[in-house]
């Protein structure tokens, strides 16, 4: 029976995020969510413990404060997390992240399975999944929309530009997993009460073994401008006359 | 001796690497290698737009994915000792780069728009988008090769130079078979290139209500003579339409000329995919839909009340 592993991002929701007029992004007024595509992620490992039996636990890096994260995760079902956390894990780049998560999975943790999101919802660099099967010397099969359990191999639906891979590896396995895999449950009173009962294993950083310098280094994220028009109508017959026109003048209707 | 080294998965995106490459090499006083797996007939032609050296990788047998290369294109840029490796961002590209980047130890941006070197000519300032498309993020990479993922379309491709180039044509080892096989291959209906390549899209959002009204709004396609497509939750929530025609983070980019959006609100995560659309007009009810701060030209009205008479003047128009 399989023992899965999923990984979670807690992280800025970008729906917060307003530009200020001088080009910044303010991230001072911004709430936080679990990683969209980590809801999947879990969600199918979940999943395929209903099918096929087994454990699932989950694993994040982060800062210390990330404990609402752990929560939400574990309510969303698996039965214990590993959270490493630390107050410099602060903008960690995906390197590190997935270097920091190989150490501490290869020396304390079992595993056959693990998934993680294709990418996280806030920087969507989409490196980690990938860098840490590496690390961990295990294959890995990324942007899957489908997968199942055979024997001691995993069979799954890999996208790719021209269509889809079936793609066939032996356990273990890293799977990097795309939303339309499975919609996620939304975990209930039950389920949120549930999570505060789970055990969550604390990591500190002085538990790692190896390094983990950044290679990728951020000079400055500023706001993403569009230049548009921004010109409203109302709805009157008048108003969508007006914007006909508008739009014939552009030369994109003729 | 250091270089730029590139990889794509097909002959458009190399052309568009051969193109940036070049840059880059003049500029850093280097060579440019190009690897080629899709199709050896062509390594004449990439030579004629730019590379200096053009590296055969052996064919793979059907069983065997793409990432079976990655041994052999380890080997080749820690042995050129590669300053700069460029990939095409192609689901298959991005797993390659970042897995290549773990093996040596170095940093890959992923996604990036734009790139260009510093005064030095020694290190790549690269951006990319983070936050769903509301920040860009401005990089560069600490150690070597400075590694990079391009989104196919980012750049103009190469065109062959008028005077015949000298280059040379090598033919890299063969992989070791990998434990990880293709069991199958299914061709994709090509809904999504379709779309990729309109000249008009309207695109649906959470604002229609029922999947009956689709109808509704594929007339008005028909009429404009665009594609439809639509947003995350109605491909992925409603499934009212397949997920190939999903617009957005995740899913697809597009720039059609016109882009008429129908109910949909603006959330980042779609307007990522239409930013490179020329005009983007909206339909919402909601007169602070953000989709309004991202649009040339916006109705605020009923969907419901405003597509039949849109439908009715555009159509005089066309």
């Amino acid at each position: 029976m399989p023992e899965i592993l999923c990984c979670f991002k807690w992280l800025i929701d970008e729906s917060y995020i307003r530009a200020s007029s001088s080009g910044e992004l303010d991230l001072e007024t911004v709430d936080y969510k679990l990683s969209n595509y980590d809801r999947n992620a879990i969600e199918e490992s979940v999943r395929l413990q209903e099918e096929y039996g087994g454990t699932v636990s989950a694993i994040t890096v982060g800062l210390p404060d990330s404990t609402k994260g752990v929560k939400d995760a574990l309510s969303r079902g698996p039965e214990k997390a590993y959270f490493i956390n630390d107050d410099s894990f602060e903008n960690l780049e995906p390197s590190q992240t997935a270097a920091i998560l190989a150490d501490i999975i290869s020396s304390q943790i079992n595993y056959d399975l693990i998934i993680c999101g294709e990418g996280s919802s806030d920087l969507y660099a989409q490196q980690v999944g990938p860098r840490l099967a590496e690390k961990l010397g295990i294959p890995c099969i990324s942007y899957i929309q489908k997968v199942q359990i055979e024997g001691d191999r995993i069979v799954a639906e890999k996208k790719v530009e021209d269509g889809i891979e079936v793609i066939s590896a032996p356990m273990p396995v890293l799977l990097t997993v795309l939303p339309d895999i499975n919609t996620p449950r939304i975990p209930g009173l039950k389920d949120t009460l549930g999570a505060s009962k789970k055990p969550v294993i604390n990591i500190s950083k002085d538990d790692l073994t190896v390094s983990y310098e950044a290679k990728i280094h951020t000079n400055a994220i500023i706001a993403a401008s569009m230049e548009r028009n921004c010109q409203k109508f109302g709805s009157e017959t008048e108003d969508i006359a007006n914007l006909a026109r508008a739009l014939a003048k552009e030369g994109v209707i003729k | 001796m250091a270089g730029v080294w590139i990889f794509a998965e097909n002959h458009t995106q190399g052309l568009e690497l051969l193109n940036t490459g070049r840059i880059l090499a003049d500029k850093t006083g280097s060579r440019l290698l190009s690897f080629l797996w899709h199709d050896h007939q062509v390594a004449e032609d990439y030579l004629a737009c730019g590379a200096d050296e053009v590296l055969l990788l052996p064919p793979l047998e059907e069983s065997q994915p793409l990432e079976a290369y990655i041994p052999v294109i380890v080997d080749e840029l820690r042995e050129g000792d590669a300053d700069i490796f460029l990939l095409a961002a192609t689901l298959r590209g991005k797993d390659l780069g970042a897995r290549i980047a773990s093996r040596l130890d170095t940093g890959l941006c992923s996604d990036c728009i734009s790139l260009k070197l510093d005064e030095d000519n020694t290190r790549l300032e690269m951006e990319r988008l983070v936050f769903g498309g509301a920040g860009i993020q401005k990089v560069f990479c600490s150690s070597r090769p400075q590694m990079a993922t391009i989104p196919p379309g980012t750049f103009e491709a190469a065109v062959p130079a008028n005077s015949r180039r000298e280059g040379k044509i090598r033919e890299l080892p063969s992989s070791p078979a990998t434990a990880v096989k293709i069991l199958e291959k299914k061709a994709k209906e090509r809904k999504s290139a379709n779309i990729k390549e309109a000249r008009r899209v309207v695109c649906v959002g959470r604002g229609i209500e029922k999947e009956e009204d689709l109808a509704m709004v594929r007339e008005f396609a028909q009429v404009l003579g665009a594609e439809i497509a639509c947003t995350r939750p109605v491909s992925e929530e409603m499934r009212w339409l397949p997920e190939d025609l999903c617009i957005g983070l995740s899913g697809i980019e597009i720039k059609p000329d016109l882009y008429i959006g129908l109910g949909i609100s603006g959330q980042v995560q779609h307007v990522i995919g239409i930013r490179d659309s020329k005009i983007i007009c909206a339909v919402n009810s909601d007169e602070n839909a953000p989709i309004f701060d991202v649009a040339d030209y916006g109705i605020v009205g009923d969907l419901y009340d405003v597509l039949p008479r849109l439908h009715e003047e555009l159509g005089k128009l066309l």
